[in-house]
């Protein structure tokens, strides 16, 4: 995954910009496959007897490895907020961050043995993981999801797109105005609700069936279907008005799914960061309790 | 003038733009409809909305002329009269119309109050292209959770910690700590599996021998813990790092868990690995120059020799003595016995058991099993019993009365001469009797089809008590030939049999399992065929057990850690191992074969 993103990664011809991923060439990457491999060889090595746990001098390596890694990538959180070149400039940093995080999945599922259970300790592994895995969703999206967003944006820049939604609004309104009460509704009811209306699942699926501009269009073009075609017809120029306004909804809408993807893996990376941190205290605290 | 339409309107930076219409009339519509004295362009006003009426007493009646009605002061209505003195407030879809007097003209300012649609209202517009509004904030998550996480897996298991700390038992039902638990406990443990303070007794003080000895009372040291310790083999580098790592951490060497780990998952405990044991065994006369105990590894490389435990010198008690096998140990039992006539296939032994088959289901020709009988557990066998085993051949019968056999007393040599001088005082005449008596069989094999056996006294003259009782402790007499006697001094009657020790468990320091080995046959292990005395140990060595067992590691067809046939804590029961499914090595019994050709 992480390979994937890197290729597809943002590099100018030029060599004049590098992204994280393949900074100091891949530097980072071959530190992490290192440490990931002397751990992988030394689990088969180190003959831990009845069996490989979290329990075992090895295990208690592993584990402490794995914290200071987690306490380390966490810092980033107050690093970014913190600008400086070079070796530790940010870029540097977050290379060190995506592919020592990546390492922990090595880490930590040897820490772990393999044995799992509905206890504090896999709590911490799953948290973990999540973590991690929505971090490596992030990477992806942000080396795919930026050109299927100017794609979609066709140069407009999203004030743009709210101001043409104000626009066909009011010019909605106008040629409104004589129509009948029933068909007046229609145009309120689309005018009335708010498009890009209702919570996150809505946002990201880019799914609103109970869209009004989409019903009374349709119901519009049904109307003005059964009737002979007149170009001074009021309902004429509202059909087609709507028609501009679905599609103004539609681009509105795909970037604000697009944009939503990019941003809602941090909502789990940070928050479950914490989490994580809190079931590690509870983890570390509860082997040496009953030690 | 009747009426003052104001209609305000504001331009795109907020400013107030008030137009002015007069009209004199007593009726104005109010609608959507450009022609109505009230012109309301709002969508949810319709054409023509409704009718004022100015009426004679200077009140206005306003009334509905569509179905969608209008409110007046905040209520919903579609008629109502209003004092215009009074003042009021009309509300037409998104439009608010005061009502009020000034130089005795009804004025009406109309105002829209609402924004034309959702997207011309103000908003947040970076708001909208990010999560925050969907989404509960970041920070407040992360404490959220954290908070949640600390509360449910650190404090609750604490409180219940110091809760039952002076507690003799928990109650049953789910504790919190048990949140903490690394791995189900093993099945013999899975009852405490609620209460982890049965072992985990103190806050950060690692398990202790304690809670193990609370329960597990009769256990007892592998040895002198000074010894042990002087037996252990020096640590290397990383085991002294490891070392000095655990007493950091406050765990001390030697606890019973180190060996017994638990929360390793449920089913048995995990078998004691070779390496515990081999750790000091292997070469420990280096350490303990003064052992009696040989080293031992690996049961396929390194192992010494067996060591029975035999009887060489008889006595009451036996002086018994752990003798290698190769040095070919001899055990004085007490018993004469030659395996190999009653195991023959072909001699007389085999004809009998043929002929008496029936009778005390033989075979052919006598096998272990008509004598050897196993202890309920498989284990061991039971000691031979003269009457169950011998007597269904070697009969002590003496005379026959009706139906009944009077026979001697086996095991009591005074109870046997009181019995033959008592037959011999009852008078009568000798000469029947005694040849009833003394001639009715010789040995198994002579006998005589529904007859029954009888002790045999040698060829003696048979008319007197005295010499029938030499004869049966002599040579050739029923006693003599199974039995060492010891004769008494001239004169006496005190003949003696020396009593028969049978030994039940020769391997004192390890352990066999003979319902472990129901693959096999006796002969694959015991050459009793070619056994022609008792005295003869028939234990096979290492050798035949290294046929099928080699070390733990080995490609042995049962590979066989110390654990199997060794306990740690030795007692007089059988070590702790937990089963061995013979099905998962391939089929024994071409190994068996093989072993029977190696030793032919």
């Amino acid at each position: 995954m992480a390979r994937q993103a890197a290729q597809s990664g943002r590099v100018r011809s030029d060599g004049t910009h590098e992204g994280f991923l393949r900074h100091e060439n891949f530097r980072w990457l071959k530190i992490a496959t290192i440490i990931s491999l002397l751990a992988i060889v030394s689990y088969l090595l180190i003959d831990v007897q009845p069996r490989h746990n979290g329990g075992s001098w090895f295990g208690y390596t592993l584990g402490t490895i794995g914290v200071l890694i987690i306490l380390w990538l966490s810092l980033i959180g107050i690093r970014k907020r913190k600008m400086s070149r070079g070796h530790w400039s940010l870029k540097a940093w977050t290379s060190a961050h995506v592919y020592l995080g990546l390492s922990l999945i090595v880490i930590g599922t040897l820490h772990t043995g393999f044995q799992l259970g509905w206890n504090v300790h896999t709590l911490a592994y799953v948290l973990m993981m999540i973590v991690i895995l929505s971090g490596v969703w992030g990477i992806s999206v942000y080396a795919t999801l930026p050109k299927v967003m100017s794609a979609n944006r066709d140069q407009t820049t999203e004030a743009q797109m709210l101001a043409s939604l104000r626009s066909i609004d009011r010019q909605l309104h106008d040629a409104a105005q004589p129509l009948d009460q029933n068909h007046a509704e229609l145009v309120r009811s689309s005018l009335d609700q708010d498009p890009f209306g209702g919570g996150i699942i809505r946002r990201m699926a880019n799914r609103y069936p109970a869209c009004k501009t989409r019903k009374a269009h349709d119901e519009i073009l049904l109307i003005m279907g059964s009737q002979p075609g007149d170009k001074d017809d009021p309902l004429e120029k509202v059909g087609s008005l709507l028609g501009r306004k679905r599609a103004i909804l539609a681009r509105t809408r795909k970037h604000l799914q697009l944009k939503s993807m990019l941003e809602i893996w941090l909502y789990l990376h940070v928050p479950l960061t914490f989490a994580l941190i809190a079931a590690l205290v509870a983890h570390i605290v509860s082997v040496f309790f009953y030690w | 003038m009747s009426f003052l339409i104001r209609q305000i309107s504001r331009t795109s930076d907020g400013r107030e733009i008030i137009r002015a219409y007069p009209h004199d009339l007593r009726e104005i519509i109010i609608g959507r409809d450009a022609s109505c004295e009230i012109h309301l362009a709002d969508l949810a006003v319709e054409l023509r909305h409704a009718r004022l009426t100015l009426q004679e007493n200077g009140k206005l009646d306003v009334v509905a002329l569509a179905g969608n009605g209008f409110e007046v002061d905040g209520s919903k209505t579609s008629q109502a009269i209003i004092d215009p003195a009074g003042g009021a407030e009309l509300r037409f879809g998104s439009h608010l119309l005061v009502i009020s007097v000034e130089d005795a003209v009804v004025v009406i300012t109309a105002e829209r109050i609402e924004v034309l649609s959702d997207s011309t209202q103000e908003k947040d517009e970076i708001g909208l292209f990010t999560l925050r509004a969907l989404m509960p904030g970041r920070r407040q998550m992360a404490w959220a959770l954290s908070i949640i996480i600390l509360l449910a897996l650190l404090v609750w298991p604490i409180q219940t910690f110091y809760n039952y700390q002076n507690a003799e038992k928990r109650p049953a039902g789910f504790h919190a700590d048990s949140l903490w638990s690394s791995g189900s406990l093993s099945s013999s443990h899975a009852g405490l599996g609620m209460d982890c303070q049965s072992c985990h007794t103190e806050a950060f003080v690692a398990v202790p021998d304690s809670s193990c000895v609370a329960c597990h009372d009769d256990v007892h040291d592998h040895a002198d813990p000074k010894r042990l310790k002087l037996a252990k083999a020096p640590l290397n580098w990383d085991g002294k790092i490891s070392r000095k790592i655990a007493d950091g951490f406050n765990r001390p060497e030697g606890r019973c868990v180190e060996c017994h780990t638990e929360h390793e998952g449920a089913g048995p405990m995990e078998e004691t690995k070779q390496q515990f044991c081999s750790s000091c065994h292997t070469d420990m006369d280096k350490r303990l120059t003064d052992t009696k105990i040989a080293n031992a590894g690996d049961f396929g490389t390194a192992h010494p020799q067996f060591k029975p435990e035999v009887i060489t010198a008889n006595g009451s008690p036996p002086k018994r003595e752990r003798i290698s096998l190769d040095q070919k140990p001899v055990e004085d039992s007490g018993l004469k016995f030659p395996h190999n006539i009653h195991l023959s296939n072909t001699n007389g032994v085999a004809r009998m058991a043929g002929r008496m088959g029936k009778q005390f289901g033989f075979g052919q020709a006598l096998d272990c099993k008509d004598c050897h009988v196993k202890t309920p557990d498989g284990v061991q066998f039971q000691p031979i019993d003269m009457e169950q085993s011998c007597a269904m051949c070697h009969s002590l019968g003496i005379e026959k009365i009706g139906d009944t056999v009077r026979t001697l007393r086996h095991g009591d040599p005074k109870m046997v001469v009181a019995d033959i001088r008592a037959f011999y005082r009852a008078g009568g005449p000798y000469r029947v009797r005694t040849q009833q008596v003394m001639e009715g069989r010789k040995r198994p094999g002579d006998y005589a089809r529904s007859q029954p056996y009888y002790a045999y006294f040698g060829s003696v003259n048979y008319s007197r008590a005295d010499s029938a009782i030499r004869s049966v402790f002599s040579k050739g007499g029923a006693c003599y030939d199974c039995h060492t006697v010891i004769a008494p001094p001239a004169g006496s009657d005190n003949w003696q049999v020396q009593k028969v020790y049978q030994t039940s468990r020769y391997m004192m320091k390890g352990w066999f399992d003979h319902a472990a080995h129901d693959t096999e046959t006796c002969s694959s292990c015991h050459a009793a065929k070619q056994s022609g005395s008792a005295s003869e140990l028939l234990l096979p060595g290492i050798k035949t057990c290294r046929t099928c067992h080699g070390g733990e590691a080995s490609n042995a067809d049962v590979p066989s850690s110390c654990a199997m046939c060794h306990s740690f804590h030795a007692d007089d029961g059988a070590p702790w191992v937990p089963k061995f499914d013979m099905t998962r090595k391939r089929d024994l019994s071409k190994t068996r074969i093989e072993n029977d050709k190696a030793r032919k």
